[in-house]
């Protein structure tokens, strides 16, 4: 019904299955989508056809044809063959949600009834779609017609309502239902009615479906700023339709969007500076000879650690088992412990150390064998401390997880602690030193030359060089990556205080309600909302002034499914226990990944991954028990813009999805972007050099490309080796790349491949070498 | 631990064949090789059922098989052995010891197994985790 013009492009948006990252296409029609490649958009997963879905032209508007796809096309949670598509439709097929965005004139319907806006349209009908068992959404904002003919706003599959049934429309404050001489009559609060007024509260029943009638917002009705833009729909529709869809603004270079994630760094040399890394490092490969001449401190060493964070730590630990000699390694890092990031990460994010992590028993950043695992360690202790319920309770966590009990995760100070003490077994404060790598270069004679600094206050450019036969690559996360929105927000406003990412620091945002309450707007449906959403709980025990708006981006009705498995939903919530599916780590899928090609493995993380949240009976009942109280409550939309209100409120603007594209405002004092991290390898410096200088690919999710042994593709340099481990590493043969268990393995992994090269000292552990280590490890001896 | 069937198969091999007949030795003394063939029967048959909890494995998202499962995985593996052999015995009068000692010797056979496949295999092979279970090849 949108109108369109030939020379009008159409815009497709969705979020990355497998990392959540926001993904858009721009083009005109026809659309072609589906998995082959010759597609227009080449959507890669299982469940998707080769050609699956066709978008057209249909007279004035757009139509969705599904190609006879195995696995159907949604439209609203509905399973179409032909569609005609208003703005804002939101399309399914298979893991894929992809919103339309046509950014042209409302539906035409809208302009010929020249009706005048309701002024404030403050209610809003919910329901359960029929046939996807979709959660929908309407607000009432001029005269809907609900039915199960396709031309009603609201249309409801189910034979029990008539072709046209009723209609709502806004009135004063409430909005008054009539029923259209219905067969099988309309119900209000289980009464039967001709004509009646609606408030919130009031259930309305068509045949089978229920519809809610709910107050937006929190409390009062939001007023807009300025202009009373309710009238946006009518007044655009009104004027002749935009022609040309503005060009989607140019995605924010991802340095923009990064907030670096160390503490910062300490003298000016922060900036990278001219003169280092020296000269030399523009050569395709540096001579050893001309190092000297550089004037910097120049050291050796065989085994060289970049990062010196956990998965530093892990692959050390791995080396040092497999017989390396420490003397031989090197580590080097910002933090002075290996989890001093990770630490910082955690507690930002609100996982304190009595907290519970999302990760396995067995996923042990301090023991290589996964055995004994956290749990099994944490009921010994507990029953040396008498304390029998906490043992047994922990015993048959592990025993019957994930079906007969939650799923088993240790507690993050454990880990710490047991990281501690494997630092000191194998001396990691002999074998870490301070720096920040810059530049990693391939030697003429075989090995690799590092360009670091040292910087302090007292001695600002303190650079250096050191040289290394086999290296390991893993820097972590580069930096905090907020929605393009919020981070606009951030820019044009400088306002860093109510608009924070969960894993930045941001306690005054909870100490700022505690004291004086007000509405928190939470983005992003992942673990991190879930933390974010168990501290605001505790907090509003001090306080109950606090609200909490959920803002989502689209209902969820039903989870990925894979095979014959579904994954759980409540409330819109995702469930699984792990941020990738067990196998993935340990079984079939570990080697199915394994044996794929970059593609196959991008399809398969897409059908594998996605957001979700761990199971946890404690946030299961916050967000059942907040949306019985009403202090928590779910809104979905696209985001407009987010500014300021005249009062200094923060207020973001909705745009709403298929046929009634309105705006909604939500006011909150504080914004919490719980959506992720950076993880480009364009957002690292010093990958984004190492890819460049070297002319190494990247893989299809964006990240470097590793063989099944970790190594880094592209930079081996006669007998020298590089290697690769962490978030960095995804798309490659782990799918939980970023995880204890993944560095664990990706470290395995590469010092097995070591082993083979023969590199000095290191040796396949065997039936002998392999349990003796472990002693030493259950003793406390060096290795 | 999610394992394959191959990881399933390797592993129940090992153990059964390593622990096994040495749980089974003093058993042996009194009632002469019919706990030998409950042990092979428990193998041998093990590796069909295997099949089967691959199949409802794979059902599952996670594609786990908690601890629980095993469980009761062996106390029907338990079940069926001791039918067939009663029967046996029934047809040929040779197999069948009695109920209570077919339950010492299995659960201890089991117990001991069990617990080595959560533990002994991890440290006697660093890649048996991550292989699911195929600690050869
Ligand atoms: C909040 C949070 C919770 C998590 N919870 C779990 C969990 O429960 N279970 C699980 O298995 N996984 C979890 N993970 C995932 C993963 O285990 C951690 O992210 C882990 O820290 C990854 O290790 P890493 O070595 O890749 O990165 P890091 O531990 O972050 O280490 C990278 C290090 O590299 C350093 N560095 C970066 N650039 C340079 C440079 N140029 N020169 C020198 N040093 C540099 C950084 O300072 C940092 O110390 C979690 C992640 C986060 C963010």
């Amino acid at each position: 019904m949108s109108v369109l013009t030939t020379s009008e492009t159409l815009r497709l948006t969705w979020d990355d299955p497998g990392t959540g990252e926001e993904l858009a296409w721009n083009g005109p029609l026809p659309v072609r989508i589906g998995r082959a490649t010759d597609n227009e958009i080449v959507l890669n997963a299982a469940a998707v056809s080769r050609l699956h879905a066709r978008l057209e032209r249909d007279g004035a508007g757009v139509v969705l044809i599904d190609n006879g796809s195995s696995n159907g096309t949604f439209v609203g949670g509905r399973r179409i063959d032909r569609e005609p598509l208003t703005d804002g439709a939101t399309i399914t097929l298979g893991p894929f949600t992809l919103t339309l965005d046509l950014d042209a004139a409302p539906p035409t319907v809208f302009a010929a009834s020249g009706r005048s806006p309701a002024p404030t349209g403050t209610l809003t009908l919910r329901w359960t779609d029929p046939v996807g068992g979709a959660a929908r959404e309407a607000r009432i904002e001029r005269e809907l017609t609900i039915g199960r003919g396709g031309d009603c706003a609201i249309t409801l599959a189910t034979n029990r309502a008539s072709r046209r049934h009723a209609t709502i429309a806004p009135d004063g404050a409430g909005a008054v239902l009539t029923d259209l001489d219905s067969a099988n009559g309309t119900f209000v609060n289980e009464h039967r009615v001709t004509r009646r007024a609606l408030g919130a509260g009031d259930v309305v029943t068509i045949g089978d479906v229920r519809l809610t009638v709910e107050q937006v917002g929190l409390g009062a009705p939001v007023a807009r700023p300025g202009a009373d833009s309710a009238t946006q729909i009518i007044e655009a529709g009104a004027l002749p339709p935009p022609l040309v869809a503005p060009p989607p603004p140019p995605a924010p270079p991802n340095e923009h969007r990064t907030v670096i994630l160390d503490l910062p760094d300490a003298g000016p040399s922060a900036r990278p500076q001219r003169s280092f890394p020296p000269a030399i490092f523009e050569a395709p490969s540096v001579p050893v000879s001309a190092l000297a001449a550089t004037g910097l401190p120049v050291d050796e060493t065989l085994f060289l650690a970049v990062g010196g964070g956990l998965g530093s730590f892990v692959w050390v630990d791995h080396l040092v088992t497999h017989g390396a000699d420490p003397r031989a390694i090197t580590a080097i890092g910002l933090e002075e412990k290996p989890y001093g990031r990770y630490k910082r990460l955690c507690a930002q994010s609100q996982i304190p150390l009595h907290e519970r992590l999302r990760s396995n028993s067995d996923s042990c950043p301090d023991n290589i064998w996964g055995w004994p695992g956290y749990a099994v360690r944490e009921s010994f202790t507990s029953l040396s401390r008498g304390q029998f319920g906490n043992a047994i309770k922990r015993t048959w966590q592990i025993f019957g997880e994930p079906t007969f009990a939650e799923t088993y995760t240790p507690r993050a100070g454990d880990v710490f602690d047991s990281i501690d003490r494997e630092a000191a077994r194998i001396g990691w404060e002999r074998i870490y030193r301070y720096g920040r790598v810059r530049a990693i270069r391939k030697t003429d004679d075989g090995r690799y030359v590092i360009a670091y600094s040292q910087s302090t206050p007292q001695n600002p450019s303190d650079h250096r060089l050191i040289l290394a036969r086999y290296v390991h690559v893993a820097v972590g996360y580069p930096g905090i990556k907020l929605l393009p929105d919020l981070q606009q927000y951030r820019e044009t406003t400088g306002d860093f205080k109510t608009v924070v990412n969960a894993y930045e620091e941001h306690e005054h945002v909870y100490q700022g309600l505690i004291r004086g309450g007000g509405t928190v707007l939470v983005r992003g449906r992942g673990i991190v909302a879930s933390r974010i959403l168990q501290r605001l709980y505790e907090i509003r025990q001090q306080n109950p002034q606090i609200g909490v708006l959920h803002l989502m981006r689209t209902p969820l009705a039903k989870g990925h499914r894979y095979g014959r498995a579904e994954r759980q939903v409540i409330d819109h919530w995702e469930y699984q226990p792990f941020n990738w599916p067990k196998a993935t780590w340990t079984g079939e899928m570990r080697f199915q990944l394994e044996r794929a090609d970059d593609q196959e493995r991008d399809r398969l993380l897409n059908d594998w991954g996605g957001t979700t949240t761990a199971y946890r009976a404690d946030w299961v009942q916050i967000v059942d028990a907040g949306q019985r109280e009403g202090w928590y409550q779910i809104r979905f939309g696209d985001v407009k813009a987010v500014g300021r209100d005249p009062s200094g409120k923060l207020v973001t603007t909705l745009v709403g999805k298929g046929l009634i594209k309105d705006e909604t405002d939500l006011q909150a004092d504080y914004i919490i972007d719980c959506t992720g991290l950076e993880a480009q390898v364009d957002a690292h410096p010093l990958l984004k050099d190492l890819v460049g200088h070297h002319g190494l690919g990247k893989n299809p999710k964006g990240r470097l490309r590793v063989t099944n042994d970790l190594e880094i593709v592209g930079m081996d340099n006669g007998p020298a080796r590089m290697y690769a481990a962490g978030a960095m590493t995804l798309g490659g043969p782990m799918a939980a790349a970023d995880s204890f268990l993944g560095l664990q393995y990706a470290a395995l992994a590469s010092v097995q491949a070591l082993a083979d090269l023969r590199a000095p000292g290191v040796r396949r552990l065997n039936f002998i070498t392999s349990p003796i280590q472990w002693i030493k490890w259950a003793t406390g001896a060096r290795p | 631990m999610t394992p394959t069937l191959f990881g399933r198969w390797q592993t129940r091999t090992l153990l059964l064949l390593t622990f096994g007949p040495f749980l089974t030795l003093p058993f042996v003394l009194f009632f002469r090789l019919t706990p030998l063939l409950i042990l092979g029967m428990v193998l041998c048959f093990g590796y069909c059922w295997d099949i089967l909890y691959q199949v409802i494995q794979s059902g599952r998202w996670d594609r786990d098989w908690p601890p629980a499962y095993q469980l009761l995985a062996g106390i029907w593996e338990g079940a069926f052995v001791f039918l067939v052999s009663a029967l046996l015995g029934r047809v040929f009068g040779v197999f069948a010891v009695p109920f209570p000692v077919f339950l010492i010797h299995y659960g201890l056979v089991w117990i001991v197994t069990f617990l080595m496949s959560q533990s002994l295999m991890r440290i006697v092979f660093p890649n048996w985790r991550y292989r699911g279970g195929q600690w050869l090849f």
